[in-house]
Protein backbone atom coordinates (compact mmCIF):
# COMPACT_ATOMS: atom_id res chain seq x y z
CA UNK A 1 0.00 0.00 0.00
CA UNK A 2 2.88 2.08 1.13
CA UNK A 3 4.74 1.58 -2.33
CA UNK A 4 1.36 2.32 -4.12
CA UNK A 5 1.27 5.29 -2.71
CA UNK A 6 4.68 6.60 -2.76
CA UNK A 7 4.29 5.64 -6.99
CA UNK A 8 1.07 7.24 -7.18
CA UNK A 9 2.84 10.25 -5.85
CA UNK A 10 5.54 10.16 -7.93
CA UNK A 11 3.31 9.35 -10.81
CA UNK A 12 1.36 12.44 -10.14
CA UNK A 13 2.92 14.87 -8.08
CA UNK A 14 1.63 15.12 -4.44
CA UNK A 15 -1.09 17.59 -5.59
CA UNK A 16 -2.10 15.32 -8.36
CA UNK A 17 -2.58 12.28 -5.68
CA UNK A 18 -4.72 14.45 -3.32
CA UNK A 19 -6.77 15.36 -6.07
CA UNK A 20 -7.16 11.82 -7.54
CA UNK A 21 -7.74 10.76 -2.91
CA UNK A 22 -10.20 13.75 -2.96
CA UNK A 23 -12.28 13.00 -6.17
CA UNK A 24 -12.78 9.35 -5.64
CA UNK A 25 -13.77 10.51 -1.87
CA UNK A 26 -16.51 12.54 -3.35
CA UNK A 27 -17.59 10.02 -6.24
CA UNK A 28 -17.95 7.91 -3.26
CA UNK A 29 -19.92 10.18 -1.11
CA UNK A 30 -21.80 11.48 -4.03
CA UNK A 31 -23.10 8.25 -4.64
CA UNK A 32 -24.07 7.58 -0.99
CA UNK A 33 -26.38 10.76 -1.02
CA UNK A 34 -27.87 10.33 -4.02
CA UNK A 35 -29.48 6.87 -3.27
CA UNK A 36 -30.82 7.91 0.38
CA UNK A 37 -33.03 10.40 -2.23
CA UNK A 38 -33.93 7.40 -3.44
CA UNK A 39 -32.19 7.50 -7.14
CA UNK A 40 -29.17 5.36 -8.62
CA UNK A 41 -26.19 5.47 -7.15
CA UNK A 42 -23.80 5.78 -10.46
CA UNK A 43 -25.96 9.10 -10.87
CA UNK A 44 -24.31 10.93 -8.25
CA UNK A 45 -20.74 9.36 -9.15
CA UNK A 46 -21.21 10.54 -12.84
CA UNK A 47 -22.20 14.00 -11.44
CA UNK A 48 -18.73 13.96 -9.54
CA UNK A 49 -16.80 12.68 -11.73
CA UNK A 50 -17.75 14.56 -14.98
CA UNK A 51 -15.07 17.41 -13.37
CA UNK A 52 -12.46 15.40 -14.72
CA UNK A 53 -13.86 15.45 -18.12
CA UNK A 54 -13.72 18.76 -20.53
CA UNK A 55 -17.38 20.41 -19.40
CA UNK A 56 -15.07 21.01 -15.91
CA UNK A 57 -17.06 22.20 -12.61
CA UNK A 58 -19.88 24.11 -14.49
CA UNK A 59 -22.14 20.88 -15.38
CA UNK A 60 -21.86 19.34 -12.13
CA UNK A 61 -22.69 22.36 -10.30
CA UNK A 62 -25.92 22.50 -12.50
CA UNK A 63 -26.79 19.02 -11.62
CA UNK A 64 -26.19 19.96 -7.77
CA UNK A 65 -28.65 22.71 -8.52
CA UNK A 66 -31.18 19.96 -10.29
CA UNK A 67 -30.60 17.46 -7.01
CA UNK A 68 -31.65 20.27 -4.88
CA UNK A 69 -34.81 21.39 -6.31
CA UNK A 70 -36.04 18.05 -7.85
CA UNK A 71 -38.48 15.80 -6.68
CA UNK A 72 -36.84 12.58 -4.99
CA UNK A 73 -38.06 9.39 -5.27
CA UNK A 74 -38.21 9.01 -1.80
CA UNK A 75 -41.16 11.81 -1.39
CA UNK A 76 -42.38 10.41 -4.73
CA UNK A 77 -42.83 6.78 -2.63
CA UNK A 78 -44.25 8.50 0.41
CA UNK A 79 -46.55 10.37 -1.29
CA UNK A 80 -48.30 7.62 -3.18
CA UNK A 81 -48.96 6.21 0.06
CA UNK A 82 -50.11 9.00 1.76
CA UNK A 83 -52.61 9.05 -1.74
CA UNK A 84 -53.61 5.87 -0.94
CA UNK A 85 -54.09 6.06 2.09
CA UNK A 86 -56.29 9.01 1.67
CA UNK A 87 -58.09 7.55 -0.74
CA UNK A 88 -59.24 4.80 1.59
CA UNK A 89 -60.05 7.45 4.09
CA UNK A 90 -62.36 9.35 1.58
CA UNK A 91 -64.33 6.23 0.85
CA UNK A 92 -67.84 6.13 1.83
CA UNK A 93 -68.49 4.96 5.51
CA UNK A 94 -71.01 2.20 4.50
CA UNK A 95 -68.25 0.78 2.69
CA UNK A 96 -65.38 1.53 4.83
CA UNK A 97 -63.73 -2.12 6.05
CA UNK A 98 -64.37 -3.31 9.60
CA UNK A 99 -61.65 -2.01 11.81
CA UNK A 100 -59.03 -5.15 11.97
CA UNK A 101 -56.80 -6.39 14.63
CA UNK A 102 -55.79 -3.42 17.32
CA UNK A 103 -53.16 -1.42 15.82
CA UNK A 104 -53.81 1.84 17.49
CA UNK A 105 -51.12 4.51 18.77
CA UNK A 106 -51.27 6.59 21.85
CA UNK A 107 -50.50 10.37 22.08
CA UNK A 108 -49.84 12.24 25.13
CA UNK A 109 -48.60 15.27 26.49
CA UNK A 110 -49.39 18.47 27.37
CA UNK A 111 -52.28 17.76 29.67
CA UNK A 112 -54.27 15.35 26.52
CA UNK A 113 -53.54 11.90 25.38
CA UNK A 114 -54.70 11.53 22.09
CA UNK A 115 -55.50 7.63 20.82
CA UNK A 116 -55.51 7.00 17.31
CA UNK A 117 -57.54 3.69 16.42
CA UNK A 118 -60.01 3.27 14.40
CA UNK A 119 -61.53 2.67 10.63
CA UNK A 120 -59.68 6.10 9.78
CA UNK A 121 -56.70 6.29 8.00
CA UNK A 122 -56.18 9.61 8.22
CA UNK A 123 -56.43 11.90 11.10
CA UNK A 124 -55.68 15.55 11.74
CA UNK A 125 -53.90 17.42 14.67
CA UNK A 126 -55.43 20.83 15.10
CA UNK A 127 -55.13 23.73 18.39
CA UNK A 128 -59.02 23.48 17.95
CA UNK A 129 -61.30 21.79 19.20
CA UNK A 130 -62.41 18.65 17.57
CA UNK A 131 -65.52 18.77 15.51
CA UNK A 132 -65.18 15.79 12.78
CA UNK A 133 -64.10 12.41 12.94
CA UNK A 134 -60.42 11.83 12.88
CA UNK A 135 -59.67 15.26 14.19
CA UNK A 136 -57.64 15.10 17.40
CA UNK A 137 -57.19 18.46 19.55
CA UNK A 138 -54.53 19.93 21.22
CA UNK A 139 -55.38 23.44 22.48
CA UNK A 140 -52.71 25.05 22.71
CA UNK A 141 -51.85 28.37 20.70
CA UNK A 142 -48.88 27.18 19.13
CA UNK A 143 -50.46 24.28 17.29
CA UNK A 144 -51.77 25.34 14.19
CA UNK A 145 -55.38 24.65 12.96
CA UNK A 146 -54.71 22.12 11.47
CA UNK A 147 -51.38 21.85 12.40
CA UNK A 148 -49.93 18.27 10.99
CA UNK A 149 -51.39 15.18 9.73
CA UNK A 150 -51.04 11.53 11.01
CA UNK A 151 -51.76 8.35 8.63
CA UNK A 152 -52.18 4.76 9.29
CA UNK A 153 -50.54 2.29 7.11
CA UNK A 154 -51.34 -1.13 8.62
CA UNK A 155 -49.18 -1.41 11.70
CA UNK A 156 -47.17 1.73 10.89
CA UNK A 157 -48.37 5.55 11.43
CA UNK A 158 -47.04 8.64 9.31
CA UNK A 159 -46.74 12.44 10.54
CA UNK A 160 -46.89 14.69 7.44
CA UNK A 161 -46.31 18.57 8.33
CA UNK A 162 -49.11 21.13 7.34
CA UNK A 163 -46.90 24.26 7.08
CA UNK A 164 -48.22 25.88 10.51
CA UNK A 165 -45.37 28.46 11.67
CA UNK A 166 -44.94 26.66 15.10
CA UNK A 167 -43.03 23.78 13.96
CA UNK A 168 -43.31 20.00 13.38
CA UNK A 169 -40.19 17.80 15.48
CA UNK A 170 -39.61 14.19 15.55
CA UNK A 171 -37.23 13.50 18.25
CA UNK A 172 -36.09 17.03 17.87
CA UNK A 173 -35.80 16.77 14.09
CA UNK A 174 -37.56 19.70 12.28
CA UNK A 175 -40.48 18.11 9.61
CA UNK A 176 -41.08 20.14 6.91
CA UNK A 177 -44.09 20.21 4.36
CA UNK A 178 -41.67 19.57 1.48
CA UNK A 179 -40.41 16.24 3.81
CA UNK A 180 -44.09 15.19 2.78
CA UNK A 181 -45.26 12.09 5.50
CA UNK A 182 -42.54 10.59 7.54
CA UNK A 183 -42.47 7.26 8.73
CA UNK A 184 -43.08 7.90 13.28
CA UNK A 185 -43.59 4.43 14.20
CA UNK A 186 -39.98 4.17 15.88
CA UNK A 187 -40.29 7.94 17.07
CA UNK A 188 -40.13 8.42 21.05
CA UNK A 189 -41.02 12.46 20.90
CA UNK A 190 -43.22 14.37 18.28
CA UNK A 191 -43.34 17.87 19.41
CA UNK A 192 -46.38 20.39 17.68
CA UNK A 193 -45.87 24.07 18.68
CA UNK A 194 -44.40 23.65 21.90
CA UNK A 195 -46.42 21.08 23.27
CA UNK A 196 -44.44 17.47 23.19
CA UNK A 197 -46.55 14.51 22.75
CA UNK A 198 -45.27 11.41 23.61
CA UNK A 199 -45.70 8.23 21.14
CA UNK A 200 -46.71 5.02 21.92
CA UNK A 201 -48.46 1.56 20.73
CA UNK A 202 -52.15 1.73 22.46
CA UNK A 203 -52.77 -1.61 24.19
CA UNK A 204 -56.03 -3.49 23.02
CA UNK A 205 -57.63 -3.11 26.17
CA UNK A 206 -57.84 0.70 25.95
CA UNK B 1 25.37 61.45 -2.79
CA UNK B 2 22.68 62.23 -0.09
CA UNK B 3 20.38 63.00 -3.04
CA UNK B 4 20.65 59.68 -4.54
CA UNK B 5 19.99 57.90 -1.44
CA UNK B 6 16.95 60.06 -0.83
CA UNK B 7 15.61 59.78 -4.25
CA UNK B 8 16.19 55.63 -4.36
CA UNK B 9 14.64 54.77 -0.74
CA UNK B 10 11.54 57.23 -1.55
CA UNK B 11 11.57 55.29 -5.37
CA UNK B 12 12.00 52.07 -3.38
CA UNK B 13 9.04 53.31 -0.94
CA UNK B 14 6.48 54.00 -3.31
CA UNK B 15 7.02 50.55 -5.38
CA UNK B 16 6.39 48.78 -2.16
CA UNK B 17 3.37 51.05 -1.56
CA UNK B 18 1.99 49.96 -5.25
CA UNK B 19 3.01 46.13 -4.75
CA UNK B 20 0.95 46.03 -1.23
CA UNK B 21 -2.17 47.88 -2.91
CA UNK B 22 -1.90 45.55 -5.85
CA UNK B 23 -1.92 42.53 -3.38
CA UNK B 24 -4.54 43.60 -1.11
CA UNK B 25 -6.37 44.45 -4.27
CA UNK B 26 -5.79 40.48 -5.70
CA UNK B 27 -6.73 39.32 -2.28
CA UNK B 28 -9.85 41.12 -2.31
CA UNK B 29 -10.47 39.65 -5.86
CA UNK B 30 -9.79 36.48 -4.77
CA UNK B 31 -12.36 36.42 -1.45
CA UNK B 32 -14.88 37.98 -3.49
CA UNK B 33 -14.37 35.29 -6.24
CA UNK B 34 -14.59 32.64 -3.56
CA UNK B 35 -17.58 34.44 -1.61
CA UNK B 36 -19.66 33.60 -4.99
CA UNK B 37 -18.96 30.70 -5.66
CA UNK B 38 -19.22 29.27 -2.13
CA UNK B 39 -22.61 31.65 -2.72
CA UNK B 40 -23.68 28.81 -5.82
CA UNK B 41 -22.89 25.80 -3.81
CA UNK B 42 -24.62 27.25 -0.34
CA UNK B 43 -28.22 28.02 -2.18
CA UNK B 44 -29.13 24.27 -3.64
CA UNK B 45 -26.77 22.20 -0.34
CA UNK B 46 -29.19 24.62 2.06
CA UNK B 47 -32.24 22.74 0.35
CA UNK B 48 -30.37 19.38 0.40
CA UNK B 49 -29.91 19.76 3.98
CA UNK B 50 -33.28 21.21 4.90
CA UNK B 51 -34.63 17.64 2.67
CA UNK B 52 -32.74 15.75 4.37
CA UNK B 53 -33.60 16.85 8.12
CA UNK B 54 -30.74 18.64 8.94
CA UNK B 55 -29.96 22.59 9.33
CA UNK B 56 -29.93 24.24 5.96
CA UNK B 57 -26.95 26.07 8.43
CA UNK B 58 -24.56 23.39 7.81
CA UNK B 59 -24.41 24.47 4.27
CA UNK B 60 -22.14 27.16 5.50
CA UNK B 61 -19.12 24.77 5.47
CA UNK B 62 -18.82 26.04 2.03
CA UNK B 63 -17.25 29.08 3.10
CA UNK B 64 -14.49 27.10 4.71
CA UNK B 65 -11.71 26.93 1.87
CA UNK B 66 -10.70 23.54 0.03
CA UNK B 67 -12.55 20.86 2.61
CA UNK B 68 -15.54 22.37 3.37
CA UNK B 69 -17.86 21.15 1.18
CA UNK B 70 -15.74 17.60 1.75
CA UNK B 71 -17.30 17.89 5.36
CA UNK B 72 -20.91 19.17 3.98
CA UNK B 73 -20.66 15.80 1.45
CA UNK B 74 -19.86 13.35 4.52
CA UNK B 75 -22.80 14.90 7.06
CA UNK B 76 -25.10 13.89 3.79
CA UNK B 77 -23.58 10.94 3.12
CA UNK B 78 -22.68 8.89 6.24
CA UNK B 79 -25.25 10.01 9.10
CA UNK B 80 -28.69 8.69 8.95
CA UNK B 81 -31.42 11.28 7.75
CA UNK B 82 -34.00 12.57 10.43
CA UNK B 83 -36.32 13.29 7.59
CA UNK B 84 -35.88 9.75 6.25
CA UNK B 85 -33.93 7.91 3.77
CA UNK B 86 -35.49 6.44 0.62
CA UNK B 87 -35.32 2.95 2.10
CA UNK B 88 -36.07 0.92 4.20
CA UNK B 89 -36.88 4.06 6.65
CA UNK B 90 -39.76 6.21 4.12
CA UNK B 91 -42.74 5.83 4.74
Amino acid sequence: MGFDVAALMGLLGIGGAFTLVAMILAAWMAWRIVEKAGLPGWAGLGAVLLTLTGVGTVVPLILLWVFAFMRWPRDAVAVARAAASGAASAAPMALTPPPAAPRGWRLAGGGVTLVIDGPLNTWLLTGAPAEKPGELSVPDPSVGRPHARLLVAGERLGLEDLGTPGGTFIDGARLLPEHGPRDISAAGVIRVGTVELTLSKARAAE
Amino acid sequence: MWHLLRDWALMNHSIMAWLLGLGSLVLLAILIVHLLFALLLIVPTWRICARAGFSGALSLFHLVPVIGSFIVMAILAFSTWPAGEATPRGL
